[in-house]
């Protein structure tokens, strides 16, 4: 188990009503494995019981039968907590404090020296873009500020393990990619990332090996690249070829039996052209 | 840990501005106690201001503090900023240790704030009072019978109380030891006679006593008569060449005239020594005072352990006025059975209880005195009355306090925990 960041063990939970009497079935029997050093996605839509797993992975919430395990120690152990970092699918933060005194408080937490806290909090203000804001309340920030903020605080104790739950949500685009930016960084740091999110196209581009929930049942479990590629259809990127020639490689195919299903001019991502607007711009 | 998570809370509640409010009314509260000032004596306005103080503006912050202690857990329970906390190497019993003792820190600072505000008023307004009206500047120090005995005839006995005819039938004495231990700077020592008076004359407004002083080694020995006034507490000085040939002293007391008759019991007359202190003697009552607001703190934390933010608010001022309530019911029955009226007492004493205040009680009392092992008893927590006495405070007083809140507040943390540890956030 040593070797494995994250294990779960027929987890299941369901939510009982006030008579005790079972209201909904929010996690079926949920095996798991997460390696260490690891990018894992955990996708689902609303309600696949994304937020129930990561709610009874940090001990939350009990489970109704079966085990979990973080680091190598049971779920909600105290001493694990100190090598795991959290991001909420909201930022849930103290709004009467600032940028520093909420890092600085989640800093002593985890009875960080006050030279240590000082250094961290510089660093992570700077990481997250917030250091023109530092000194201002949190009742004052964007949705988007206190993404980054809710981010900065899950990484104050430089975890070993991060879970972050929807940690692109609220963002703008460039944010999006800023936050994407940072997971790999955390990851080739060697940190291992548990991340929950309905958005495919940024745990497609992050994550080494996803789950897919659905209705509190794993449906699906593997890495990214295996699941998506097909034997049968292969995809060529190609650059500087003319009409003529892209004709004679189509007749050339066709020759060998294959199938061109379409040959289209290469389209880049809307993400990759407002990203690209905007920093022309800056 | 524990005082991050205090220094958090504090902070939280400065920034609401929830000290602000509190001081600023109690001041106002201070500010205008001359206004209700309604009795003619002389030192009526230090003592109006030391009882709007501890009995006003105490149950003003003490409402604001259960507010606030009590809104604390269940906001962040449903605001989920709890999530980020508990997600981070911070056990129950630290998250509701620092709520605790975050809430017990504002207490202690709005009391100390408020309290020097009150210190100056009462300062202020006791300047020009002559000395013999500054009574509630001294902080005596209280001795009790060691022994008291009927020497002659006792006249009857009821309930505890010797009730002995005047005119040298019989006498009652009270034997008292230990007033001091070093023979130097021995302090001025007076006695205080809470005795029952009964006459078969027809006006018992006041008797003709007669009390002895008498010093046990030396035999020394002074006796005086005294007009005491029903009702009415007589305090006699004590010869201070007596205290000083003797340790031990004993005081015998009877009615001068055979027709008047007095109840004793061993409590009816103290002993005191005269000290100043008011100052350390107030601290000491505001200490007592702190006490009763970390009980009720430790209560209010235990119940947003579990309820809702208006359900919790609701239960920690049901326990707070049933604590209150509780020592009513049990003055409330004591009068009813008051019974220590002697049958020479004029028809205008005796007064027959409604039957309906009595089936009330009676099916009160008994609830009552098993929900009393539960709930707190706040009576246990009054350092005023001492205060307007101007005695002071024993040092066991404070320590029966603090034991009493401190197994209270152990049990109230150690629930709280239990109760975490089973909940569920949602």
């Amino acid at each position: 188990m040593n070797s494995l960041a994250v294990k779960t063990e027929g987890l299941t939970k369901v939510y009982n009503d006030f008579w005790k009497r079972k209201s909904v079935s929010a996690l079926t029997n949920l095996n798991l494995e997460i390696k260490h050093g690891e990018i894992f996605g955990l996708l689902g839509p609303n309600g696949s019981g994304k937020t129930t797993t990561v709610k009874l992975l940090l001990g939350f919430l009990h489970p109704t039968s079966g085990k979990s395990w973080l680091l190598g120690k049971p779920s909600g152990h105290i001493k694990t907590k100190y090598k795991i970092g959290f991001l909420p699918e909201e930022s849930y933060l103290y709004k009467f404090l600032n940028a520093e005194e909420i890092l600085d408080f989640y800093g002593k937490l985890f009875n960080l020296s006050r030279k240590e806290r000082k250094e961290r909090i510089d660093k992570l203000i700077q990481i997250v873009g917030l250091n023109p804001y530092r000194k201002r309340l949190l009742s004052k920030y964007s949705k988007g500020m206190l993404r980054r903020i809710g981010l900065a605080q899950a990484i104050i104790n430089d975890p070993e393990l991060i879970i972050l739950d929807e940690p692109t949500s609220g963002l703008d685009p460039l944010g999006r990619r800023e936050i994407k930016e940072l997971i790999r960084e955390f990851n080739k740091q060697g940190k291992t990332i548990l991340l929950c999110s309905h958005l495919l196209s940024d745990v497609q581009s992050i994550c080494n090996r996803i789950a897919i929930l659905n209705k509190g049942i794993l449906q699906v479990a593997g890495k990214v690249n295996e699941l998506l590629s097909r034997s049968d259809i292969t995809e060529f990127l190609v650059k500087n070829l003319s009409d003529k020639d892209q004709e004679s490689v189509k007749v050339f195919i066709q020759g060998k039996n294959g199938e061109v299903i379409s040959m289209h001019p290469h389209l880049s991502t809307l993400e990759e052209l407002f990203v690209n607007i905007i920093q022309q711009h800056k | 840990m524990i005082l991050t998570l205090a220094t958090q809370s504090l902070r939280e509640a400065i920034r609401k501005k929830i000290p602000h409010i509190l001081i600023a009314l109690g001041t106002i509260i201070l500010a205008i106690s001359p206004l209700i000032s309604t009795t003619n004596e002389q030192d009526a306005l230090p003592k109006i201001m030391l009882i709007l103080f501890f009995q006003v503006v105490v149950l003003l912050c003490m409402i604001g503090i259960i507010l606030f202690s009590a809104i604390s857990l269940p906001h962040d329970i449903e605001n989920k900023t709890v999530f980020s906390v508990l997600s981070k190497p911070v056990s129950k019993f630290k998250l509701v240790a620092g709520k605790t003792l975050g809430f017990a820190l504002l207490a202690a600072f709005i009391l100390i704030v408020l309290s020097l505000v009150n210190i100056i008023f009462v300062f202020f307004a006791s300047a020009h009072l002559p000395p013999e009206h500054r009574g509630i500047f001294k902080a005596r120090k209280e001795f009790n019978a060691q022994h008291f005995h009927i020497q002659g005839k006792i006249h009857h006995q009821k309930e505890g109380i010797h009730w002995i005819m005047g005119g040298g039938e019989g006498a009652a004495i009270w034997n008292f030891s230990r007033l001091h231990e070093k023979a130097k700077n021995i302090p001025p020592f007076e006695a205080e006679l809470r005795l029952k008076f009964d006459s078969s004359r027809d006006t018992t407004e006041t008797i003709l006593l007669s009390i002895a002083i008498e010093g046990i080694q030396s035999k020394e020995n002074k006796t005086e008569v005294f007009s005491a006034k029903a009702d009415e507490t007589l305090t006699i000085s004590i010869n201070p060449e007596i205290i000083k040939k003797n340790n031990d002293i004993k005081i015998t007391v009877f009615p001068t005239l055979d027709t008047d008759y007095i109840g004793t019991a061993q409590n009816n007359i103290k002993v005191f020594s005269i000290q100043k202190g008011f100052i350390f003697n107030y601290a000491k009552a505001l200490a007592i005072t702190f006490l009763k607001f970390l009980l009720i703190i430790a209560i209010a934390v235990m119940g947003s352990a579990y309820l809702s933010a208006l359900v919790s608010i609701l239960s920690a001022f049901a326990v707070f006025l049933c604590g209150h309530l509780l020592d009513f019911i049990k003055d409330f029955s004591l009068l009813l059975h008051h019974s220590g009226t002697h049958e020479h007492a004029l028809p205008g004493m005796i007064k027959k209880p409604n039957i309906f205040m009595i089936y009330m009680d009676y099916l009160c009392k008994k609830p009552l005195e098993w929900i009393s092992f539960i709930l707190p008893d706040f009576k246990k927590f009054d350092g005023l009355t001492y205060l307007l006495k101007g005695i002071n405070i024993p040092i066991e007083t404070i320590g029966f306090s603090a034991g009493y809140t401190l197994i209270y507040v152990t049990l109230c943390t150690l629930i709280s925990c239990i109760i975490l540890k089973k909940r569920e956030f949602l």
